[in-house]
């Protein structure tokens, strides 16, 4: 087992290290100058040119240059960005918590309502229920997620007149920063209209969630729903059956342990679509978070934000694959094999 | 009508939890009552981020609206109506007969905003306006290069040039010393890029060593304080409690920045917002028939053009200029892109200004001839160029991609084969002022009712230098015909020196103009009193919700 | 070689594509997929010959013609024309080359591709197979759109570069179920009995394992399929991809996104088209994949 963690946290720091090779060489993939997307300043004199070059270590073989690069990112010297002029750690500091509140309420909807929905549609694998559960998770597997967001805002929003389109909470609520995360903040608020903001926050959390949530939704049907049904094929659930017990019964004692087990390594497999989903999201619903801020940055070709977005994402998407992958292996004996 | 039960507005804390069971049971309940001090609140939706807070740096409408009217006054202001000038921070002013000596009066006890990060000790004085304006003048001042030193408007006036000297007689009176008569001199005062800043605060800031705050973390003598400000997110004031004039109705004051149209009008439809900057002009007929939102239409002083970047070739030649300017379709665009609220450009001026030439030439369309005078430029087998459109939404152009687009396939019927650039505003406006672009789609919104504020910002030599001059146009013959034209206050001869002018551009052609349009505000109808300017940006100080 | 019957009588015995077939026949919704996706391709490949009206002509004289099923309508213009008055079914016709012909073609150069580096990865053993499974493994769990858009950020906004970003995007899996597949097939007993009558790895590869692993490959491609469909339509929606004026139906509703209001059409039917696109194509994929699982059940 100690060997087993040992090459994952092995891997994931070859991984990292891959990945910061990569967003280093991005500063000479992408066009421009090098120490401008190194820096973010994109106004210098000579001579302050001339001492970043020395300090960004430009001057000698890219070996140097990439330890320099190494340094400058554990020491949270990021570089700004070219739109805001704002050092771009900072701001991402700023928005990762609201994608990250987005992605883990999705995660919870997919999970608690996707996983019944499965096992519903496994107790009876030919009836109707089953057949509505597996149309409906074919369709929703199907649909584009930003249509599916305009058909959403379009009847709850212009139509209904029920939800609010766009942000995190009424503009109005002036909520200071604390954690980032607003339902967070708002308790931690010592506002009059605490409650008020609490339920103008929810109200602008509702639609963003339920349109990031429905593909891993209907990804956790269809895989919550075969995974029983390979369980049903397993020869202790024929033994359990033979004592007697029905359907349901066996299900529930026995093949929902069983089943279920792989859905641990589906919250990291999850996780990863879900922040890619959740940066159309945040498009749509002008969700102040790191994806939209990445496309923004793409759209606008501001380098250093690009290179800092991108590793910070990959990594972030690697390492909860990589963590929920040991917490399966943990859970799970047999896995450890592999 | 309340919906909440009745518990929900009793003391909360301890009920926290049930109110988030609660809420998730209302939360498809229909319009929510909002409390009291935030219902006093107004929202407004802007279509970009500021660029500064402070007026004197930038030239952007979007900024004006959002920073001069709320945080700032002015010496002197406009009459929304007439046109005229009016006291402002300035109770009365003189001029000497010569016109080079003005001299200022100001307000008694006008009180600056107190913030988080000042407290003014004193009401406005004449040290005030001095530092403002000197910041401006002096390059040896200490504020003078924050904020890159540029200060556009200022810069196409020439005003270091025009001004000598700004001097403090006494603490209520300001003496203003021209080296020469400027006939557009008051009247640039009256811009909303003449804000008064506090020297108080700047000496603060001295002391500190945090001289960038100055344009960031604003101080003003305006109707609202500056709160918080979240990139592209939104911009919070609240109400200035010692305002000198009349208090702002709303408590509170915020700008949501949404950039998009078809979003701005989704706020304004579940009423996110209360009024709504720029509604897409193809909407105006859905919007007047609902009950619940109001159009707001107003003249406003602007030009939309499409400027052709002079120093590069092929666009030195006139020819060549000319050719693309008949090759476009007017008339298409304005239908497609204005949706017919908008008038027919013939001049850089607008029909409505004093100085406007009604006699020049409809410049027709006419590919044939295009073609000809292209052949004659030497390029019979077309060219390539780029049209940069902008990116953003403005009263002069609300759909600048759109319309290149347009002008794509126009130019391509006379064999000029154009791409159609774009880049994010800041990345935009930063590269057109470097001089990268072929030619732009992009326009002007007047500060204030003189002519001059057309000319001299867009095509003269010294705006070419700070980069207003997006045609990047410097020429003598035009430059001293809209010089003269300030050397004398004797309206009739600046019309004569202004016509001559505006037929001087038609036949150089730096810039093709294509509209003058309407501005439009879309605002929710329980909302009153929201004033635009014509000459400027909006004022919200007024506005004021009606209790249900 | 001489023929060993093992069947006493072949008739009995389909073939287990006939087989296949009957499984995936007797599927209505599958069937109904194939019909949809037999459409889509007509429609990509004569969608030129099938627009009635030229999908890039800007007609000034008409601006955001409604739909002819309402009052205001042209027969001529049977969805109405957009805000720059070109034709709206012929831009969806042709949006069918760019948003699933596009899919199509880059679905298949990353199978093609797929299956080269597939077959060294699968027939080559050792270390340097180990290494490329880890990096596979990983950029497995990387989702396709991201790996996309970190593509299309370096390269650049732009139609040919989402192709190349998506075809990229979509090689791992390739590799990945061509390696896993061939790895399968090597230990089975009649290739090893093929390689000791003396095969190449050449002859094994091309003659035994390939027509095994086929069928898994289409309904990995089907996958793939349904993905590129919706990555292109995303990034083109996100302004990454086709840029105005191409007629892709993910920028198209980008473009009419600002006239929801006015021309509700303009986004409701490229959002349609692209539903039923990716789902005629996951129809299918589960369809094949239900008919696999029955044939090997039965």
């Amino acid at each position: 087992m100690t060997l087993y963690l040992l090459r994952r946290l092995f891997l994931l720091a070859f991984v990292f290290l891959g990945l910061s090779l990569l967003a280093f060489s991005l500063a000479y993939l992408f066009p421009g100058d090098v120490l401008q997307n190194f820096t973010g300043l994109t106004t210098m004199s000579t001579e302050h040119a001339a001492e970043l070059q020395a300090e960004y270590r430009l001057d000698s073989g890219y070996l140097q240059q990439y330890i320099a690069y190494l340094q400058r990112i554990f020491n949270g010297n990021w570089g700004l960005s070219f739109s805001s002029n704002q050092p771009v750690l900072h701001e991402i500091q700023l928005l990762l918590p609201a994608t990250l509140e987005l992605a883990a309420y999705a995660l919870l909807m997919s999970f608690f309502i996707g996983i019944p929905l499965g096992i519903l549609a496994a107790i009876k694998p030919e009836g109707i229920i089953s057949r509505i559960i597996s149309a409906l998770a074919v369709a929703g597997f199907s649909i584009p997620v930003f249509w599916w967001a305009l058909l959403l805002i379009m009847l709850f929003s212009l139509g209904l007149g029920w939800l609010p389109t766009a942000g995190r909470v009424g503009v109005l609520y002036e909520i200071p920063h604390v954690t980032g995360f607003m339902l967070l903040d708002i308790l931690l608020s010592n506002s009059q209209h605490q409650s008020e903001a609490l339920i103008d926050a929810l109200r602008h959390l509702l639609l963003p969630t339920l349109v990031l949530a429905t593909f891993p939704t209907t990804v956790m049907i269809r895989f919550t729903r075969d995974s029983m049904l390979d369980v049903w094929e397993q020869s202790y659930i024929k033994t359990a059956r033979a004592k007697g017990l029905n359907r349901a019964q066996v299900l529930y004692r026995h093949g929902l342990r069983n089943a279920l087990l792989p859905v641990i390594r589906q919250i990291g497999l999850q996780f990863s679509t879900l922040i890619t989903l959740a940066m159309i999201t945040e498009v749509i619903f002008s969700w102040p978070g790191l994806g939209r801020w990445l496309i923004d940055s793409i759209y606008q070709r501001n380098y250093p934000a690009i290179q800092a977005g991108l590793l910070v994402i990959s990594t972030l998407v690697i390492s909860v694959n990589m963590l929920t992958e040991i917490l399966h292996t943990l859970f799970n004996p047999l896995a450890r094999k592999r | 009508m309340n919906i909440y039960p009745g518990w929900l507005n009793l003391s909360i804390c301890d009920k926290r939890w049930l109110t988030l069971l609660a809420s998730s049971m209302l939360l498809c309940a229909c319009q929510p009552q909002l409390p009291q001090t935030v219902r006093s609140g107004l929202v407004y939706c802007s279509e970009g981020s500021p660029e500064s807070f402070n007026p004197q740096l930038v030239t952007s409408g979007t900024t004006i609206d959002a920073i001069s009217q709320q945080l700032y006054d002015r010496l002197l202001d406009i009459d929304a109506q007439t046109g005229e000038l009016q006291p402002g921070l300035a109770q009365s002013w003189h001029v000497s007969n010569n016109g080079l000596s003005y001299r200022f009066v100001l307000q008694d006890n006008v009180q600056f905003h107190q913030t988080e990060y000042f407290q003014p000790s004193r009401a406005l004085s004449a040290e005030d306006v001095v530092f403002t304006f000197n910041r401006i003048m002096q390059t040896t001042h200490p504020f003078h290069y924050q904020g890159g030193g540029n200060y556009p408007f200022f810069q196409s006036v020439d005003w270091a040039g025009l001004v000598n000297s700004v001097t403090a007689a006494d603490h209520r009176t300001v003496h203003f010393e021209l080296s020469r008569p400027d006939s557009s001199f008051l009247s640039n005062l009256a811009t909303d890029f003449a804000a008064i800043l506090s020297s108080e605060y700047a000496d603060q800031l001295l002391s500190n060593g945090q001289l960038s705050q100055i344009d960031s973390h604003p101080v003003g003598t305006g109707p609202f304080r500056f709160k918080e400000y979240q990139k592209d997110v939104l911009i919070r004031y609240y109400r200035h409690r010692n305002y000198w004039r009349e208090l702002a109705k709303p408590e509170q004051l915020v700008f949501d920045i949404v950039p998009n149209n078809a979003r701005r009008m989704a706020k304004l439809f579940t009423h996110e917002c209360d009024v709504v900057a720029f509604p897409r002009v193809a909407e105006l007929g859905l919007i007047s028939q609902r009950p619940d939102v109001d159009i707001q239409e107003s003249t406003s002083m602007n030009v939309g053009f499409w400027a052709f970047n002079t120093t590069k070739p092929p666009f030195d030649n006139v020819k060549v200029r000319q050719a693309l300017a008949l090759a476009i379709n007017r008339e298409a665009i304005l239908q497609a892109v204005y949706f017919g609220h908008a008038t027919a450009a013939h001049s850089i001026l607008p029909p409505t200004s004093w100085a406007y030439n009604a006699d020049l030439p409809t410049l027709p369309y006419d590919p044939e001839k295009a073609r000809e005078l292209l052949t004659e430029a030497g390029y019979a087998q077309g060219l390539s160029m780029d049209i940069w459109a902008m990116p953003v939404q403005r009263l002069y152009n609300p759909n600048a991609l759109k319309m290149a687009e347009m002008m794509q396939a126009d130019l391509a019927r006379i064999g000029v084969r154009a791409t159609v650039v774009s880049y994010e505003w800041n990345s935009f406006r930063r590269k057109l002022s470097a001089g990268e672009h072929d030619s732009v789609l992009i326009g002007w919104s007047a500060d204030n009712a003189d002519p001059d504020n057309f000319f001299r910002p867009l095509l003269s030599c010294s705006a070419a230098d700070t980069g207003t001059n997006r045609a990047n146009w410097c020429d003598q013959n035009f430059d001293r015909l809209i010089s003269q034209a300030l050397l004398t206050a004797d309206q009739k001869q600046r019309r004569s020196y202004y016509m001559a002018a505006q037929q001087y551009v038609a036949e150089q052609m730096p810039l093709l103009s294509i509209a003058h349009s309407q501005r439009f505000q879309a605002i929710s109808s329980d909302i009153s009193g929201v004033a635009i300017n014509p000459y400027g940006g909006i004022a919200l100080a007024t506005a004021a919700k009606d209790s249900q | 070689m001489a023929r060993f019957r093992l069947l006493p009588d072949e008739q009995l015995a389909r073939s287990p594509l006939r087989e296949l077939w009957r499984e995936f026949a007797r599927q209505h919704s599958a069937m109904a997929g194939l019909a949809l996706f037999l459409l889509f391709v007509v429609l990509a490949v004569l969608s030129p010959l099938l627009a009635p009206h030229d999908p890039y002509l800007q007609n000034d004289a008409l601006l955001l013609i409604a739909p002819s099923w309402s009052e205001a309508g042209l027969v001529q213009y049977p969805f109405g024309t957009d805000d720059l008055g070109r034709d709206l079914l012929s831009r969806m016709l042709i949006g069918a080359r760019y948003s699933f012909g596009i899919a199509l073609i880059t679905v298949l150069g990353a199978l093609l591709t797929g299956l080269v580096l597939g077959s060294l990865a699968g027939m080559s053993k050792g270390l340097k197979s180990s290494a490329l499974n880890h990096v596979l493994d990983l950029a497995l769990t990387i989702p396709s759109l991201l790996l996309a858009i970190i593509i299309v950020a370096i390269l650049g906004p732009g139609l040919i570069n989402t192709i190349w970003a998506i075809m990229l995007a979509l090689l791992p899996q390739f590799v990945h179920s061509v390696r896993n597949a061939i790895a399968e097939q090597l230990n089975l007993d009649y290739v090893i009995a093929y390689r000791l009558d003396g095969a190449s790895n050449w002859q094994v590869l091309t003659r035994v394992i390939l027509p095994n692993i086929w069928e898994r490959l289409t309904v990995t491609a089907s996958m793939a399929l349904s993905t590129a469909i919706l990555d292109i339509a995303a990034l083109g929606f996100l302004g990454l991809g086709a840029q105005a004026p191409t007629a892709e139906w993910g920028a198209i509703i980008a473009d009419s996104l600002d006239l929801i209001y006015v021309a509700p059409v303009g986004v409701a039917l490229p959002g349609l088209l692209i539903f039923t696109c990716v789902l005629s194509v996951n129809l299918v994929g589960d369809g094949l994949r239900n008919a696999m699982k029955k044939r090997r059940d039965n």
